[in-house]
């Protein structure tokens, strides 16, 4: 496997510190060629940066594709925001020869060159390829048999789709592949490929990001979800962060929020406190302690066929 | 050099397809907010009435749209061409104001949580960009004012002859 440099993002860094450490202990663990390497900034973020400069986004993207690009290396990214607007970037540039040039005349002038070879991809599609379903099976210790996840992909895991090609991006399978691969059954609902509107606490519209976040978390209590699975910090904002808001103005759901590392992280052993998801706003107890209960219940089927072949009445 | 603009040609075609309109989730969920409304009136050159509605800023970029539309153009390309205007004219909000002036001050939007790395084992963040970012930013600024004077100078010599 190639070597690749993990591109952490801001959001990750900055507020949950404990991400980027079950990230790591999964990437440990499951022997991977991970890099850090110096030099990147800001992926940069779309809806910060490029409604108000095109340039700026465009020339910051190129510059952080362009470091990996000289290092020879592929990107992984735990943030699928980081990951879609560097794809973006990418896939611009290479279809755009121009833009492309005036954006290397720029780079030049610090040395770099984006020449757009390295590949860039989120965490899960990653898992799914590069790993795959087999040697996740292999490598696990415990699997997640009789829990109900809903997997949220997030909307820049997957789209835009020219830009990042890993998945259908109006129906994509990896996230459910790898949850059946852990053993759990991967729930489908109605709004399960909906966007968390976290945006719109970025834009001073708190109210409308509440609503986005109780529409999914209100629709996850009636299917009976153990958990909201995801791998984006942002995703993670909204569903942890805003849902406790709710919490503390009265508005209980009460739906654990998991991200795709720990919850692998738990599948190879690791405990919820070393995985630092005691740093999580909503408590995840309810998640664990079904863990433990459904574990301690009798596999499908047992005792059946020895119960049939056992001597008897009948002789 | 790398400037933004809006494919009018595509947009008229939005105008009379919408086929994302039904899957665009604040289209669905938010009231009032209907981008059918602002692309037609983009075409018809009456922007300057949505710079200053919370509308604009209710697309989630969530690329839905982006994925439904037959040319790959969509709802999205029209709220961030508006998006842009706004902000050129400082009427985007607070929050993308001090988003943005973090991002072209530091290269990011945050900086690492120290602390919280000791505490949970994490190793020395990786060294950041930040003094080449700002140096490529000036660059492209010098780059820019260069081209804008280019243009007044060719005005002016046209202003000349005329």
């Amino acid at each position: 496997m190639k070597e690749f440099a993990v591109f952490w993002g801001c959001t990750i860094q900055t507020r949950f510190p404990f991400l980027e450490k079950s990230t790591r202990m999964v990437l440990k663990e499951f022997n991977l060629p991970f890099r850090d390497i110096d030099g990147f900034t800001c992926c940069p973020e779309k809806s910060l940066v490029n409604n108000v400069d095109h340039a700026a986004f465009t020339l910051t993207g190129a510059r952080n594709v362009a470091l990996v690009d000289e290092a020879g290396l592929d990107l992984v990214s735990p943030c699928t925001g980081c990951v879609s607007n560097l794809a973006t970037v990418k896939s611009g540039l290479k279809a755009d020869p121009r833009e492309k040039g005036e954006v290397n005349a720029l780079l030049k002038e610090v040395g770099r060159e984006f020449t757009g070879i390295a590949n860039l991809s989120h965490l899960v599609p990653f898992f799914h390829d590069a790993v795959g379903a087999h040697k996740i099976r292999q490598k696990i210790k415990r699997n997640f048999a009789g829990m109900k996840l809903a997997a949220h992909y997030g909307c820049h895991m997957i789209r835009p789709g020219y830009a990042l090609r890993n998945d259908d991006p109006l129906d994509p399978k990896k996230f459910d592949n790898l949850m059946t691969a852990l053993g759990a059954e991967s729930l489908q609902f109605p709004t399960k490929l909906m966007c968390c509107g976290q945006g719109l606490d970025r834009v001073d519209q708190h109210d409308n990001a509440l609503y986005f976040a109780r529409l999914k978390l209100k629709e996850l209590k009636a299917v009976g979800a153990d958990a909201l699975v995801l791998c984006c910090p942002s995703c993670f904002l909204q569903f942890d962060n805003n849902q406790f808001l709710m919490e503390k103005e009265g508005e209980k759901l009460g739906v654990p929020i998991i991200y795709f590392t720990e919850l692998m992280g738990l599948a190879l052993g690791f405990n919820a406190e070393e995985l630092g998801m005691t740093a999580h706003r909503v408590d995840v107890t309810s998640f664990l302690q079904k863990w433990e209960a459904v574990s301690k219940m009798p596999l499908n089927g047992a005792g059946i066929d020895e119960a049939m072949n056992s001597a008897g009445a009948l002789g | 050099m790398l400037e933004a603009n809006l494919n009018i040609r595509l947009l008229e075609q939005c105008s009379r397809c919408e086929a994302c309109y039904s899957i665009c989730p604040s289209c669905r969920h938010l009231p009032g907010y209907d981008p059918r409304e602002v692309i037609k009136d983009i075409i018809a050159g009456r922007f300057e009435k949505w710079l200053r509605s919370k509308s604009i800023w209710q697309c989630l970029e969530c690329h839905y749209c982006l994925e439904m539309c037959y040319q790959h153009y969509g709802f999205e390309n029209a709220m961030t061409a508006l998006r842009a205007v706004a902000a050129k004219r400082g009427l985007h909000p607070p929050q993308v104001k001090r988003g943005w002036d973090m991002f072209a001050k530091t290269g990011r939007l945050g900086e690492p949580a120290l602390p919280a790395r000791k505490k949970f084992g994490l190793p020395e963040p990786a060294a950041g960009g930040a003094e080449e970012f700002k140096k490529l930013h000036a660059l492209l600024k010098a780059k820019r004012s260069e081209k804008e004077n280019e243009k007044q100078r060719a005005k002016g010599q046209k202003a000349e002859r005329t």
